[in-house]
């Protein structure tokens, strides 16, 4: 792998008027790895990403690439390359003349740069499309082609604005596993902006999940799957949602409206709490909470189940729906180890570990 | 491309922020252009200021000196000036009226005729590119001239009777009223029609299936969608016509008398046929003030929605 | 039944508006050419003669003869010409900045581009004609070329910053990545896009130049007499010589009849861009 590449971010504060978009962000990233930004709309993710570009300027705090402070310097001078959510592709040249574009800047000898350009475009698999115009292209052939602009001159940091979003569902998925091994043949760090949870979790090596201006946890999607630092993160990642309910934890078991039930809790804390369960970890038994089934949805593959509790929704997924119908009343139970715990209060995380690991 | 460890303290470089060689570049590129206008239009204002300050009548030079605002007190009681207010304010708002008015008809015919508007938009082009002076011309000798005026043939025809088109003064300010808004309707025209072609088909079919009329329509969709388009015409049309001026020249010069005198006209007379410098520039400082004073709040019009 | 009726009826009415219309814009135009074909008495036949014999009289007499209007024609083009490429060099430039670029006093010289559109021709003619004076520049191609600048370089400006304020922002910022640098970046990139916006704006830009007749009037004179003031030579207070004019006139407004035409498309888009989009967005 390459030695190039890495990212710090140390205490990075952006405001807009009295507005605070970035409340001191901290980061830091490897070189060579794909790495993730997730978080809901405004969350600071895009405007991190563009301080990073050079696109914006920080109002304190310092960014570092490959432990230089590049803080003040332009964007032309980071050796940063950025695919653009909208592409930002040159109307009126050819996509040979886009893709070629960086090197013409930099004065690349003639014959280098038809090299490059052949090269760069036959990694994306656009080398038949290079005398056309990107209006002439479809929206994934335009993808393509911000992609090879973007890898033509080997930058240390690639920067992706949610480079998928504006394809249609099935071309998203196809995308998402080509950029991952596109990434990985190049071996350049890559930092990738996202409102998909599930599309960080496929292509990340690690990420950084955004909150309101602020990184709420950092680490690998599996990781931050299997143990959220807090109920909101809980309840972004995963598709479903986790279901979360208020109940009273009291000497390893919880309290949820009329049901009394186990669960793997750090000794001693009890109070207020916010209980989540996964939906696949949500079982239909005997025991348990109280709830009528709302209405069942058929995905094929597997059933999503939608319960009623008092008033709230949860959901439960399973491998077939069996035996379960509309209306019907069960009750709802589950592993005591598949259980999250949040305090009721500031939603942190109450167990020290991933739940299913001892 | 080799990178050395840097200190984490500055480097030795000078900061070049990205703002600041914005700001350059964008300096450079504005200051001529500002410094042409600067030299073009601020300094002859501030000399125009001046003069209108002064009694400075070339027909009678030993009156020059210093007035202070004698000229703006004059125009208070100059019925001359109060007839060239109240001949702008009909003048700029019957035109600008009209033009709307009958653009706006115009375009919403034209709308259902889709295969006329290709010939009708080289026709309401001819209109705008004369030159107004010449317009004024045109007007003068082979429309409105009595006997073989366009005009006076028609009005013959019908029974009406020869008249004196510009020599009459009722008439002649209709006359001009109609030759600025023949000129300019088809710039309202052309404006509407082509916002008109662009409103989304999608609303009015909701429109159609919430049983709204045609009339309803126009009125609570057509309307408020075309609203900024309207307003923008407005506005144009109205610094057209204050500041009209080789079209009038052209055709009635003024008169007759003073029947044609829009504020523009009594200023340009003042200063260049009765020579009264100093007077003539207070008339052109009023008008001044008149058009900023209406464009800002159109601005405002507009902004406000 | 009463409904295919009802819309031929419609059409009908509709077809004879567009006629009408037609027939008043067009007319005065057509009119005036016929005229200029006529001789001066058949011009004051009444009734008016649409049948009678033509005469290439006029225009002789308004090309080759004594009352020539080429150095006229000469001088409205070499004015117009000069003025149009000099806006249009001052005019794109101020006006990237003005609607991409971030720099102290954005919104006031915004305004003041605006308000300079406001100043009243009439007022300012006076203290150009003393200065034109002053330096030597009255009745010369200099004079009148520099203070056509005046009305024609807010007027581009403010058509341009529409066209500007039309691109993406990624279109720049993309560019800067790839180290383009702000000047490559509005050559290579930002110009190439508003080609269309150039072209429109310097029509109209010339169209308002030719046509201009107050300055023309005032700060020109024997040797510099753009077309629009050479109108007023058949015109004088014994005799006005109809033909002749009307000869004059279609020779002075052939060059912009026929941009109007071969540009109208164009000219009409500018118009719409111009009066939806322009002059809010500071």
């Amino acid at each position: 792998m390459t030695q190039f590449g890495s990212v710090r971010l140390e205490g990075v504060v952006k405001r807009h008027g009295s507005f605070t978009a970035l409340h001191g962000i901290d980061l830091a990233i490897a070189p060579g790895e794909f790495f993730a930004l997730l978080g809901p709309s405004g969350s600071g993710k895009t405007t991190t990403l563009r301080i990073l570009a050079g696109l914006e300027e920080v109002d304190e705090g310092r960014v570092f690439l490959d432990d230089a402070d590049v803080t003040q310097r332009e964007p032309g001078e980071r050796d940063v390359a950025m695919v653009f959510q909208s592409y930002a592709l040159y109307p009126h040249m050819t996509v040979e003349q886009n893709i070629s574009f960086p090197l013409r800047m930099i004065g690349t000898p003639a014959a280098q740069i038809a090299a490059a350009v052949r090269d760069a475009a036959a990694k994306v698999g656009i080398g038949h499309l290079l005398a056309r115009r990107p209006g002439q292209l479809s929206g994934g052939q335009q993808q393509r082609c911000a992609l090879a602009r973007a890898i033509v001159r080997k930058p240390r940091l690639f920067l992706l604005d949610e480079p998928l979003s504006n394809l249609d569902a099935k071309l998203r998925l196809e995308t998402r596993a080509e950029l991952r091994k596109l990434q990985r043949s190049l071996g350049i760090t890559a930092v990738y902006v996202t409102h998909d949870q599930e599309e960080a979790m496929t292509v990340a090596d690690r990420m950084a999940v955004f909150m309101e201006g602020r990184i709420v946890q950092v680490g690998a999607p599996r990781d931050i799957f299997l143990a959220p630092a807090n109920a909101t993160v809980a309840a972004f990642i995963g598709t479903p949602a986790m279901n979360l309910l208020p109940a009273q934890l009291a000497d390893g078991r919880v309290q949820v409206h009329d049901a009394s039930l186990p669960v793997a809790a750090p000794p001693g804390e009890r109070g207020a709490v916010m209980l989540g369960i996964r939906p696949g970890d949500l079982q239909v038994g005997a025991d348990g909470i109280a709830a009528r089934v709302e209405f069942i949805e058929d995905l094929g593959d597997n059933v999503i189940i939608n319960f009623d509790v008092q008033g709230q929704r949860l959901k439960s997924r399973r491998d077939r729906a069996a035996g379960l119908a509309e209306g019907q009343q069960v009750r709802l139970s589950f592993d005591p180890h598949a259980a999250h715990l949040f305090d009721g209060a500031t939603g942190e995380r109450l167990q020290a570990s991933a739940p299913g690991r001892p | 491309m080799q990178l050395k460890r840097e200190p984490a303290a500055r480097s030795a470089r000078p900061i070049r922020t990205l703002a600041s060689q914005e700001r350059r570049f964008a300096l450079a590129l504005l200051v001529p252009a500002l410094l042409v206008l600067l030299l073009t239009t601020t300094t002859p204002l501030v000399y125009l200021v001046w003069n209108s300050l002064h009694r400075l009548d070339l027909g009678m030079p030993w009156l020059s000196g210093f007035a202070g605002l004698e000229n703006y007190t004059r125009m208070g009681s100059d019925p001359r000036f109060w007839n060239s207010l109240w001949l702008t304010v009909v003048y700029t708002g019957s035109t600008v009226v009209l033009q709307v008015l009958i653009g706006l008809s115009l375009a919403l015919l034209v709308l259902q005729i889709p295969r006329g508007q290709g010939v009708l938009r080289v026709a309401a082009i001819l209109p705008i590119v004369l030159a107004p002076v010449v317009v004024g011309l045109f007007w003068r000798t082979l429309v409105l001239a009595p006997d073989f005026g366009l005009v006076d043939v028609a009005s013959r025809a019908l029974g009406m009777g020869s008249h004196n088109w510009l020599g009459d003064p009722q008439l002649a300010l209709i006359s001009v009223i109609a030759i600025h808004t023949w000129q300019w309707t088809p710039f309202a025209f052309l404006v509407l029609l082509a916002t008109l072609a662009t409103l989304p088909p999608d609303v009015y079919e909701a429109a159609r299936l919430d049983r709204a009329g045609a009339w309803q329509r126009f009125f609570h969709i057509t309307l408020p969608l075309i609203r900024p388009a309207i307003v923008m015409v407005v506005i144009l049309r109205m610094m057209t016509a204050l500041s009209a001026f080789a079209a009038i020249f052209a055709a009635t010069g003024g008169g007759p008398g003073s029947a044609t005198e829009i504020l523009n006209l009594y200023a340009y007379r003042t200063s260049f046929t009765e020579l009264n410098l100093g007077y003539g520039a207070s008339l052109a400082v009023v008008l001044m003030a008149i058009t900023l004073a209406i464009s800002f709040l159109m601005f405002r019009l507009r902004r406000a929605r | 039944m009463t409904h295919a009726v009802g819309a031929r009826v419609r059409a009908l009415v509709l077809w004879l508006v567009a006629g009408l219309l037609l027939a008043v814009w067009a007319f005065p135009v057509l009119w005036g050419l016929l005229t200029s074909f006529k001789t001066e008495r058949d011009v004051l036949a009444y009734p008016p003669t649409v049948l009678f014999e033509p005469t290439l009289d006029n225009y002789r007499e308004v090309i080759f003869g004594g009352s020539s209007i080429l150095p006229n024609l000469w001088s409205s083009f070499v004015v117009s010409t000069a003025a149009t490429l000099l806006t249009m060099l001052f005019a794109v430039p101020a006006a990237y900045a003005l609607a991409r670029l971030r720099y102290p006093a954005k919104r006031g010289s915004g305004f003041y581009v605006l308000a300079t559109q406001m100043l009243p021709p009439v007022g300012l003619i006076i203290p150009y004609y003393l200065v034109l004076q002053g330096i030597g520049w009255l009745d010369t191609y200099s004079g009148l070329t520099a203070i056509y600048l005046t009305f024609s370089l807010p007027f581009a400006i403010w058509l341009m910053v529409s066209y500007f304020e039309d691109i993406p922002m990624e279109m720049e910022e993309a560019a800067l990545l790839d180290r383009a640098g702000r000047l490559r970046t509005l050559w290579y990139v930002i110009l190439p896009q508003v080609r269309g916006g150039i072209a429109v704006t310097t029509i109209f830009v010339f169209l308002n130049a030719w046509n201009e007749f107050l300055f023309a009037v005032v700060l020109g004179g024997n040797n510099v007499r753009p077309v629009t003031v050479a109108m007023f030579n058949f015109i004088s207070v014994e005799q006005t010589q109809w033909a002749r004019l009307a000869a004059g006139a279609m020779l002075a407004m052939a060059p912009v009849i026929l941009i109007g035409l071969v540009a109208q498309r164009h000219i009409v888009k500018g118009l719409t861009v111009g009066a939806v989009k322009g002059g809010g967005r500071r």
